[in-house]
């Protein structure tokens, strides 16, 4: 065989390979222990929303882990170890779907955890009501995801209305000379609702909304929208969006010399990586929060405490923990307290059981109303200040003043 | 390849997947379905992108405007089956339209064009919230039915458009149309000038890779039952069509729906298998596939002649 020959058929041969390895792969591996609980994670590790998937994966792997470790959750009267099986659907609405189906159909999952955001926990629910697989949705706040009678969709994040009417009332404590408020939210499920939840809670409070807009996915520049706030020169500001949209917000709010008393940024300061990725730029900015460390709750579960959760989470990746940290290790204890007081694994029992959930963990009180969503509660309202993260409100975990924003 | 072998090769495949029912779990339905549904975007996207060499990124505008009309006529009330048909008769009439300016174009021009009609539509819609619920997407009416019978529902429904968009492509493929197209992708100033109706086989080609995109869209609507303009309007989908088509080689009549299966399958296992690698290892097979088969899979076979000596 001549030298050239011998590469043609030895490629040929990788190719045929890899492409037989890939149809023959897709068989899916039949056999399954009956004796462990099996919960399926649809993840976005890449794309857009890797960063929120990542929060995900890291607390889900921690409570598994210590679940474990203790032998496992309580069913009847044997123990069951419990597996998490994930896998990466890249961001994309259409591969979470499939992912979702693969889990429940191939790997036999008796539960579903819901990715980041409410579009892709819509997603992820429709498939699991299809099939009747309870779905533990811990970052979707948007009572528009569970406005669609699922039965098998449970949420452990408070509706966003509630916290939108404490934060006018609390500012307007604060600040009583507050008269009017400039919302710019971005048009997408969670900032787009939190934009006209604030805008509404503000008009019944007497407030005099002077700008209302919304900008779309992926906007670059928000010059055009900021010049307009400026000209309205309200007492307060109010921005909605992701990490990304808030930081190049603030910054171009500071080049354009815009500001107000009061800036409000819905998520910004819930994540670490807003502070750091402004600096001195972020002290000031309020927010909201489902969660935040400071809180000290009590209750059942792996970690009995707040504390004990912080200082597991400080141990094993070193940074503070967020709402999504908090929320989504919760989702687990859903499941045990559920499958400790259903003591099968009987579908339709479990769900029941889930239904009726009413518990106290570290991340407070779990107990759904009838759309599946955990009920209102107060949340605590949050500012930077010298770069860290300070409680405002509520009075009993408050730990600073309000400053105004920094001129 | 030819004709005869052409439609054994359909029908096998049609068949492969069509009985995938009979022994597979859901999940191996769905598959199927997918690669139905990403041979049918392919194979749309053959007409323009491979018989008359524009290489067009318009598909997931297409397949989003499709389903986002779907939809809002299924919330209407409008029966799903004639849904799916305004939705497909409506794009096809925008891409019609639409091909008459952006065809203008050439080349890379044509490439960027095209690739601007998928943000624009995502920005129109998101934007246009009285009709499209803008960010916050819309909700289909989900079918009730047990699991079984939707995930089979929807793939007989995807095989049906990649079976039919076969069809018309071997229609095309061996009328005049095709020659046309074939003969603008050559050289499209000597093909004007043996009296070849550019402007009007361009336009043609254009609406015929908007046609089934749109059914897709809209079918893939109802199967979901939630959409949301930046699901529905992806770049990464628009590009992944085309390099499916590639793939299994641009400009043949089954190379597109081949390399849409060759594609999904090779997805399906690298992320299955592995959840941090993934992208990396799909990357590196494209590269390796384009790298040593520029002429797509189908090309394997004449190269598995020449290796073994003409004898086969």
């Amino acid at each position: 065989m001549s030298r050239q020959g011998f590469f043609r058929s030895a490629r040929l041969a990788l190719m045929a390979g890899g492409l037989a390895t890939g149809i023959f792969a897709s068989v899916p591996a039949g056999a399954q222990d009956a004796d462990t609980i099996k919960i399926g994670a649809p993840l976005a590790l890449t794309g857009g929303l890797a960063d929120e998937g990542k929060k995900q994966d890291i607390v889900w792997k921690m409570w598994v882990e210590k679940v474990n470790d203790a032998g496992g959750l309580q069913v009847g009267d044997k123990k069951m170890k419990v597996e998490l099986i994930e896998y990466d659907y890249q961001s994309e609405g259409q591969r979470a779907a499939q992912l979702a189906e693969k889990l429940i159909t191939d790997d036999k999952v008796q539960f579903l955890f819901a990715p980041f955001g409410s579009g892709h926990t819509k997603i992820v629910a429709g498939v699991g009501e299809r099939y009747q697989v309870p779905t533990i949705a811990c970052v979707a706040s948007s009572e528009s995801v569970f406005d669609q009678s699922f039965s098998h969709l449970f949420g452990t994040l408070s509706p966003n209305g509630g916290m939108t009417t404490a934060m006018v009332k609390f500012f307007k404590q604060k600040f009583p000379d507050t008269k009017t408020i400039a919302v710019l939210g971005r048009d997408d499920v969670f900032p787009k609702s939190m934009a006209e939840g604030i805008a509404k809670a503000a008009e019944d409070g007497g407030l005099k909304v002077v700008y209302k807009e919304l900008y779309p996915v992926g906007t670059m520049d928000h010059a055009a929208a900021l010049s307009s706030i400026k000209a309205a020169k309200p007492d307060w500001i109010y921005v909605t969006g992701y990490t990304q949209d808030l930081i190049l917000a603030r910054k171009q709010m500071q080049d354009l010399g815009v500001t107000a008393p009061i800036v409000t940024m819905v998520t910004g300061p819930s994540y670490k990586e807003f502070t750091e990725g402004l600096g001195p730029l972020a002290n000031g900015v309020t927010s909201s929060s489902w969660w935040h460390y400071a809180t000290s709750y009590k209750g059942q579960g792996v970690w009995p405490t707040t504390a004990d959760f912080y200082s597991d989470f400080k141990a094993k990746t070193g940074g503070d923990p967020d709402y999504v940290h908090g929320s989504c290790a919760a989702a687990g204890e859903v499941i045990a307290d559920a499958l400790k007081r259903a003591g099968t694994l009987d579908k339709a029992k479990v769900r029941d059981a889930i239904a009726a959930t009413d518990i106290q963990t570290f991340y407070g009180p779990i107990k759904f109303g009838p759309n599946g969503m955990n009920l209102v509660r107060e949340l605590p309202i949050i500012q930077v200040q010298d770069e860290a993260i300070k409680v405002l409100a509520p009075a009993d975990i408050k730990n600073a003043d309000m400053i105004a924003m920094p001129k | 390849m030819k004709p005869l072998a052409q439609y054994a090769a359909i029908i096998v495949g049609l068949v492969l997947l069509g009985t995938t029912p009979l022994y597979a779990d859901n999940y191996i339905l769905r598959t199927a379905a997918t690669v139905a549904m990403y041979g049918a975007l392919a194979t749309s996207w053959n007409f323009i992108g491979g018989f008359t060499g524009y290489p067009s990124f318009s598909t997931a505008a297409f397949f989003g405007l499709g389903a986002y009309v779907g939809t809002i006529c299924q919330r209407n009330g409008i029966p799903m089956g004639v849904a799916w048909t305004i939705a497909t008769v409506s794009v096809a009439a925008f891409a019609a339209l639409l091909g008459g300016i952006i065809l203008r174009l050439r080349g890379h021009y044509f490439a960027i064009g095209s690739i601007a009609i998928v943000e624009l539509c995502r920005l129109i819609v998101s934007s246009w919230s009285d009709l499209t619920g803008g960010g916050d997407g819309l909700n289909v009416p989900l079918i009730h039915a047990s699991p079984d019978a939707v995930t089979r529902l929807f793939l007989f429904v995807m095989l049906g458009i990649l079976a039919a968009s076969l069809v018309v492509t071997i229609i095309v493929d061996r009328s005049r149309l095709g020659f046309g197209l074939r003969c603008i992708h050559q050289n499209e100033d000597a093909a004007a000038m043996v009296g070849i109706n550019t402007t009007a086989y361009k336009i043609a080609a254009y609406t015929l890779s908007a046609v089934f995109c749109a059914t897709v869209g809209a079918a893939y609507a109802s199967w979901t039952g939630y959409i949301d303009p930046t699901d529905s309007f992806q770049i990464v989908m628009t590009v992944k069509v085309a390099v499916m088509a590639i793939l299994g080689g641009a400009g043949t009549v089954v190379g597109p729906a081949l390399g849409a299966a060759a594609f999904v399958l090779l997805e399906e296992v690298f992320w299955a298998n592995f959840i941090d690698w993934n992208r990396a290892i799909l990357g590196v097979v494209i590269v390796l596939l384009i790298f040593f088969l520029p002429g797509g899979l189908l090309s394997l076979r004449a190269r598995l002649r020449r290796a073994s000596g003409g004898a086969a």
